[in-house]
C-alpha cells in the first residue's frame, strides 16, 4: 500500500489513519537537488526542493500539504502542474486559532475527508480515528532541544551523535502535540470533527501562526541544558525567532542552517562539536575532573591546526615555551600536509616522533589525520590559543581560508558563543584570493594596496562571482587600485563585524589566521568595529598552538 | 530621484549616530525632490505620471511629517477605512523603495541582518526593519498587515509591532476563493473598523465608507479602461511610473487624489500617438535602482513598460453598499491570492489587455512566491503566445544584483522581440 506522506504538524493525520491511510512524516535530506532545480527555482527554501526531489523521484505517490507558507505554496503549485501524484491535497489551514477559525477548519477536514475518502473508496471508520490518537514521547530528563525550523531525520541522527546529552527534536512537525488527549466517546461526526478541529489549532504554535506566544512554553522547560536552533537556507521565519531567543535565553545557544542536503556537513560538524566542547568542559567543571590519559615522558606536545589552505604545527615544553611554529601548504589531502609539516617541526626542533607525549589535531581536516590523540575543534582551539597569547582578548576574528568565524569567550578562555559564515565565500580568504587573483596581483600587495585609497567604492554584490564582475567593470572604468582593494577590504569588514555583532563580541577583539596578515582589511575592520585588534606575531598559529595546550592537558604531569 | 542620492551617504553615515539627524535630512531630501517633481517635472512623462510622481512622494512625506497620524501598513491592506478616519497609510514596501532610491539601504539591511534576521528575507522587509530598528523611521499611531500574497508579513509586521510598542491588527486571509472566506475575513474587517476607531478616536460611517468604496471600484474601472486604450498608443514610461501605480492602486485607493490621477491618465491616453516600439508587461516589482534596466527600457521609443502586475490585482467586481463584504471580496479574489496558476492567468489576460508583446517575470529575491511559479509562469504564458523572460534580481537591495548579467538578458529578451517582428 502507498505511504499517505505529510509535513506538517496541523495536518489531520488521525482523520486521513481514520480513513484507512498510512501516515508517515517525510523528512529525508537528499543528496542533491538535480531534479528539484529542473523544477523549480535554486532560491527557495531547501526543504521544499528536498519535498520536490523526493516527489521527481518516484518515491512519492500520496502528498497531504498544509499551506504552511509560501515556498510549500509554490510547491504544490509545481507539483500538481507536474501531475506526477496519485493523491495530492493542500489544506488552507488559517493562521488563528479563533472559534471562527476553528469553524473553517472543521470545513476544511470535511473537504479532506471526502477527497480522501473518494481516491481511497473508503469511509470514516470511526474506531480507527479513535485508535490513531497516541500520546507522543517526550524526553525526561536533563537534554538538549533543537529548535526552530524543521530539522532533516539525517542531520538530527548528526546532533544527537555529537552531543553530551539526550536530544529532543522539538521543530516543526516534531512538536506536534495531537494524541495528548482522546477524542469524546459516542460523539456523531460533526462533534468529533469540531473537538478535532480544537485539538489541532490548539498545539504549540509555529511561526506561520498569527500569534507564536504559545511557543514560549518550548524554552520555559527547566530541563534544557543547551539549544540548538536550526534554520533552513531560503525560510526566513525562523530567524526572527532566533534573534529574540539570542537575547533572552540562559542556556547555551548554537544557531546553524542546513540547506536540506547531506552534503557540506563538514561546516556543521565543526559547529556542532565545537558546541558539545563547550558544554562537555562544563561538564568537566562540574564534576571537577579533568580528563588525564597520558603519562608524561619527554615532555613535548604538538598541535597541528589542518586548515583548508595552510597546515599549522606548534611543538611546546612542558614549561609552555614554543619549541617550534611551522606553516605549510597543506595541498591535496589534510593527511599528507599534516604529516609533512610534522616531520618539518620536528626536524626544525631536533625532535622525534616518540618525543611528543601528545597531540591533538584541529581544523578542517582534523579527522582525516590519524596520526594524532584527540581532535577538537577549531573553534575552541582558537579561543584556548588566544586567551594563551593575550588573557585581556574576549572576541576571536579568524578569517580563515573557507570560513570566517567570531568567537566568544570568557576570562577563563572557554567558548560562550561562536559564529561562523554561511556556505558562501564572501567574507572568507578565499574572496580576497580570488579579486586578488582578477586583479592580477599578489595577496601580500594586496594586502598593502587598500591603505592609500582616495575614493570610497562600495562592492555592493556579496556574492563572490557577482563581486568579481563588479570588480573588472571598476577595472574597465579605470578606477585607482587602492580605491578598488579598499572597496573590497570594506566588502569583507562589513561581513565580518556583522558576525561580530551576531555573536555578542566585546573588547578586547584579537584577529588570528593568515589574514590578519593584511595590513588594509585590518585598518578598515578597525574603522568599522571602532577599536583597535590584537594581532600577534603568532596570530597564524593560534589554532594550533591551542591544539597544543590542550594535548598538554591530557597528560598527567609527575611533579618533582 | 537625483537630488535623493546625494543626501543617501550622509543618512547612511548619521543613522548610526545621529537618527534624528538623518530622519531630518530624509525628508529635508525628499521634500527637495517633491519641489522639483513641482516645478521641474519630466516633461518626457506624461502629465498624468508626472501627477503621480508628486502624489506619491506627498504619501512618502506625510507618515515623515505627521507619524502620529500615520498607519504602518503592507501594500495589499486595504486603506479605505485608514483613509475614512483621516490616518495616513505608512507603507513599508514603498519606503523600502525609497530608502533604497536615496541609497540609504545598505547599512539598514546589514542592520537587519546583525539582529539575526535572515539574509534571505525580503529587502522591501529587511530594509524597513533595519530603518526602524535604527531609529531612522518614526514612530507610527498603530500597524495594520495582512498574510496575503506574502507570508514574511506575519513576521515583519509583528516584529516592528513589537520593536515600536503600538497596536497592531492583522487580517488573515485563506486561499481559496469562497463566499465563506469572504465573510470570515469581513468579519476581521469589521474588527479592524473598531480598532481603528479606537485608535484615531473617530467613527467610521458606513455611509462614507460606501462613498469611499464606490470611488475605489469607479478608479479600478478607469485605470482597466485607460490599460485597454494604452494598447493602441505610444505611452512613454520610465521605471518607477508603473511602480507607483502599483502603490497608489492599492495604498490609495478610494482617495480623491488616486481618482484624479486615473481621470488625468484616461485624458493623456486618449491623446497619446499611435503605438510605436514593443510593449512590455512587469509581473512583481521593478528594479528601478539598475542601470542595466534602466538602459534597456526607460523612456524609450523602441520599447516601454507598459504595465505592472501590482496596480492590476483586483479582477472582480464588488458592491460598495456593504462595504466590509466588498474589501473582504477584494482581498479573497485578489488575483496574487490561492495558486501561482491563477495569479499567471491573472497576469496573461492583463499582459493581452496592455497590448504587451513580452512579459518579464521578475524573480525578486526572496518573494518564494514569485520564485516558485517562475517556470511554471514562462510555460504558461508562452503556450499563450506571450514570450516571457525570467529575470532574476532584487527589488530594492544592490548586493543582489547582478549587473552585467541583467543587461546580457534582457538585451537578448528585446533582440529577440525585435527579431520576431521582422520575420
Amino acid at each position: 500500500m502507498n505511504k499517505t506522506y505529510y509535513i506538517c504538524k496541523y495536518t489531520p493525520v488521525e482523520l486521513l489513519t481514520a480513513l484507512g491511510a498510512e501516515c508517515t512524516n517525510l523528512n529525508g535530506m537528499p543528496d542533491g537537488f538535480d531534479l528539484a532545480d529542473q523544477t523549480v527555482h535554486p532560491n527557495i527554501c531547501g526543504f521544499g526542493k528536498a519535498l520536490l526531489e523526493a516527489v521527481m523521484k518516484g518515491e512519492v505517490k500520496e502528498l497531504v500539504l498544509v499551506n504552511c507558507c509560501d515556498t510549500i505554496r509554490s510547491v504544490y503549485d509545481v507539483l500538481e502542474y507536474s501531475g506526477k501524484l496519485d493523491f495530492l491535497y493542500m489544506m488552507d489551514m488559517l493562521h488563528s486559532d479563533g472559534t471562527c477559525s476553528r469553524e473553517c477548519t472543521v470545513v476544511q477536514l470535511k473537504a479532506l475527508a471526502q477527497a480522501y475518502g473518494e481516491y481511497k473508496g473508503t469511509s470514516f471508520d470511526e474506531k480507527a480515528f479513535h485508535r490513531a490518537f497516541v500520546a507522543p514521547e517526550k524526553a525526561h530528563g536533563p537534554h538538549i532541544s533543537v529548535m526552530g525550523a524543521r530539522m532533516g531525520d539525517e542531520l538530527f541522527e548528526m546532533v544527537q551523535e555529537d552531543m553530551p546529552y539526550p536530544v529532543e527534536n522539538d521543530t516543526c512537525v516534531n512538536n506536534r502535540s495531537v494524541g495528548e488527549a482522546q477524542p469524546p466517546e459516542e460523539a456523531d461526526y460533526d462533534v468529533l470533527l469540531a473537538w478535532y478541529a480544537q485539538e489541532l489549532l490548539g498545539q504549540i504554535p509555529c511561526m506561520r501562526m498569527m500569534d507564536p506566544t504559545g511557543r514560549k512554553q518550548l524554552y520555559n522547560d527547566p530541563d534544557i541544558k543547551g539549544v540548538i536552533y536550526h534554520t533552513v537556507k531560503f525560510c526566513d521565519f525562523y530567524s526572527f525567532e532566533y534573534a529574540q531567543l539570542k537575547q533572552n535565553l540562559t542556556v547555551p545557544l548554537l544557531k546553524i542552517e542546513s540547506d536540506y542536503t547531506i552534503q557540506s556537513s563538514g561546516q556543521l560538524s565543526t559547529r556542532l562539536e565545537a558546541f558539545a566542547e563547550s558544554m562537555e568542559s562544563d561538564l568537566t567543571q562540574q564534576n571537577g575532573k579533568q580528563r588525564r590519559e597520558k603519562k608524561m615522558g619527554k615532555g613535548y606536545f604538538a598541535g597541528i591546526d589542518s586548515g583548508s589552505t595552510s597546515t599549522d604545527v606548534v611543538i611546546l615544553d612542558r614549561e609552555k615555551q614554543m619549541v617550534t611554529g611551522i606553516i605549510l601548504p597543506t595541498g591535496a589531502g589534510a593527511a599528507i600536509g599534516a604529516e609533512r609539516a610534522l616531520e618539518e617541526a620536528l626536524k626544525e626542533a631536533h625532535l622525534e616522533r616518540e618525543d611528543i607525549d601528545a597531540m591533538v589535531t584541529t581544523g578542517y581536516g582534523r579527522t582525516a589525520i590519524s596520526d594524532g590523540d584527540k581532535s577538537i575543534t577549531e573553534i575552541t582551539c582558537h579561543a584556548r590559543g588566544a586567551h594563551f597569547l593575550d588573557p585581556d582578548v574576549r572576541t576571536v576574528i579568524d578569517i580563515g581560508g573557507q570560513d570566517s568565524k567570531v568567537i566568544r569567550m570568557d576570562a577563563s578562555g572557554a567558548v560562550e558563543n561562536f559564529v561562523m559564515n554561511d556556505k558562501c565565500a564572501a567574507g572568507t580568504g578565499r574572496f580576497l584570493e580570488m579579486m586578488a587573483r582578477t586583479m592580477e596581483m599578489s595577496l601580500d600587495e594586496m594586502s598593502k594596496t587598500g591603505l592609500h585609497y582616495k575614493e570610497d567604492i562600495t562592492i555592493s554584490s556579496m556574492c563572490t562571482v557577482f563581486a568579481e564582475s563588479e570588480v573588472v567593470s571598476l577595472i574597465a572604468q579605470n578606477k585607482a587600485t587602492d580605491d578598488i582593494v579598499h572597496g573590497l577590504n570594506k566588502a569583507v569588514a562589513t561581513k565580518t563585524v556583522a558576525l561580530a555583532k551576531r555573536v555578542g563580541g566585546v573588547e578586547r577583539y584579537m584577529m588570528t589566521g593568515g589574514v590578519s596578515k593584511n595590513q588594509g582589511l585590518v585598518k578598515t575592520l578597525e574603522e568599522k568595529l571602532g577599536t583597535t585588534l590584537v594581532i600577534s606575531d603568532k596570530a597564524q598559529l593560534c589554532g594550533a598552538l591551542g591544539a597544543a595546550l590542550y594535548a598538554m592537558d591530557m597528560v598527567e604531569v609527575r611533579r618533582g | 530621484m537625483q537630488v535623493i542620492e546625494t543626501f543617501g551617504k550622509y543618512i547612511d553615515q548619521w543613522s548610526e549616530t545621529n537618527p534624528e539627524r538623518a530622519r531630518r535630512l530624509l525628508k529635508t531630501g525628499w521634500e527637495a525632490q517633491n519641489l522639483k517633481y513641482k516645478y521641474l517635472p519630466d516633461k518626457r512623462l506624461l502629465p498624468a505620471d508626472r501627477y503621480l510622481a508628486k502624489l506619491m512622494m506627498d504619501t512618502m512625506l506625510a507618515p515623515l511629517k505627521h507619524p502620529d497620524q500615520s498607519v504602518i501598513v503592507s501594500v495589499f491592506t486595504p486603506c479605505e477605512m485608514i483613509q475614512e478616519v483621516g490616518f495616513h497609510a505608512y507603507n513599508v514596501e514603498a519606503f523600502s523603495c525609497y530608502l533604497s532610491a536615496s541609497k540609504a539601504e545598505g547599512a539598514l539591511l546589514q542592520q537587519a541582518e546583525n539582529t539575526g534576521i535572515s539574509d534571505t528575507l525580503c529587502s522591501y522587509h529587511k530594509t524597513f526593519i533595519g530603518a526602524a530598528e535604527k531609529g531612522l523611521l518614526p514612530e507610527p499611531r498603530c500597524i495594520v498587515y495582512t498574510n496575503l500574497t506574502c507570508d514574511a508579513n506575519l513576521l515583519t509586521f509583528r516584529e516592528l509591532a513589537e520593536m515600536y510598542g503600538v497596536p497592531s491588527f492583522a487580517i488573515d486571509v485563506p486561499m481559496q476563493q469562497n463566499e465563506e472566506n469572504v465573510k470570515y475575513v469581513a468579519d476581521q474587517l469589521r474588527d479592524l473598523a473598531a480598532f481603528l476607531e479606537k485608535c484615531s478616536g473617530k467613527k467610521i460611517e458606513e455611509s462614507a465608507l460606501t462613498e469611499r468604496l464606490t470611488r475605489s471600484r469607479r478608479t479600478l474601472r478607469k485605470f482597466q479602461k485607460a490599460q485597454r486604450m494604452g494598447a493602441d498608443h505610444y505611452l512613454p514610461s520610465d521605471l518607477v511610473t508603473p511602480l507607483y501605480s502599483g502603490m497608489t492602486n492599492n495604498i490609495l485607493l478610494g482617495s480623491e487624489q488616486q481618482e484624479r490621477y486615473v481621470n488625468m491618465l484616461l485624458r493623456d491616453v486618449k491623446q497619446a500617438p499611435p503605438k510605436k516600439g514593443k510593449k512590455i508587461y512587469w509581473m512583481h516589482a521593478i528594479p528601478f535602482w539598475s542601470d542595466a534596466v534602466r538602459g534597456a527600457l526607460s523612456l524609450k521609443e523602441e520599447v516601454q513598460i507598459v504595465g505592472c502586475e501590482l496596480s492590476r490585482t483586483c479582477d472582480v467586481d464588488f458592491d460598495p453598499e456593504k462595504p466590509y463584504e466588498a474589501m473582504a471580496k477584494r482581498m479573497v479574489y485578489h488575483v496574487l491570492n490561492g495558486s501561482g496558476t491563477r495569479r499567471i492567468k491573472a497576469g496573461i489576460r492583463h499582459a493581452r489587455e496592455t497590448g504587451a508583446d513580452g512579459v518579464v517575470w521578475f524573480n525578486h529575491w526572496g518573494c518564494k512566491h514569485t520564485l516558485g511559479a517562475a517556470q511554471i509562469a514562462k510555460k504558461m504564458f508562452e503556450e499563450q503566445g506571450i514570450p516571457l523572460l525570467i529575470l532574476d534580481g532584487d527589488g530594492c537591495d544592490r548586493s543582489h544584483g547582478g549587473e552585467g548579467q541583467t543587461s546580457t538578458r534582457l538585451g537578448a529578451f528585446l533582440e529577440m522581440l525585435h527579431a520576431e517582428n521582422e520575420t
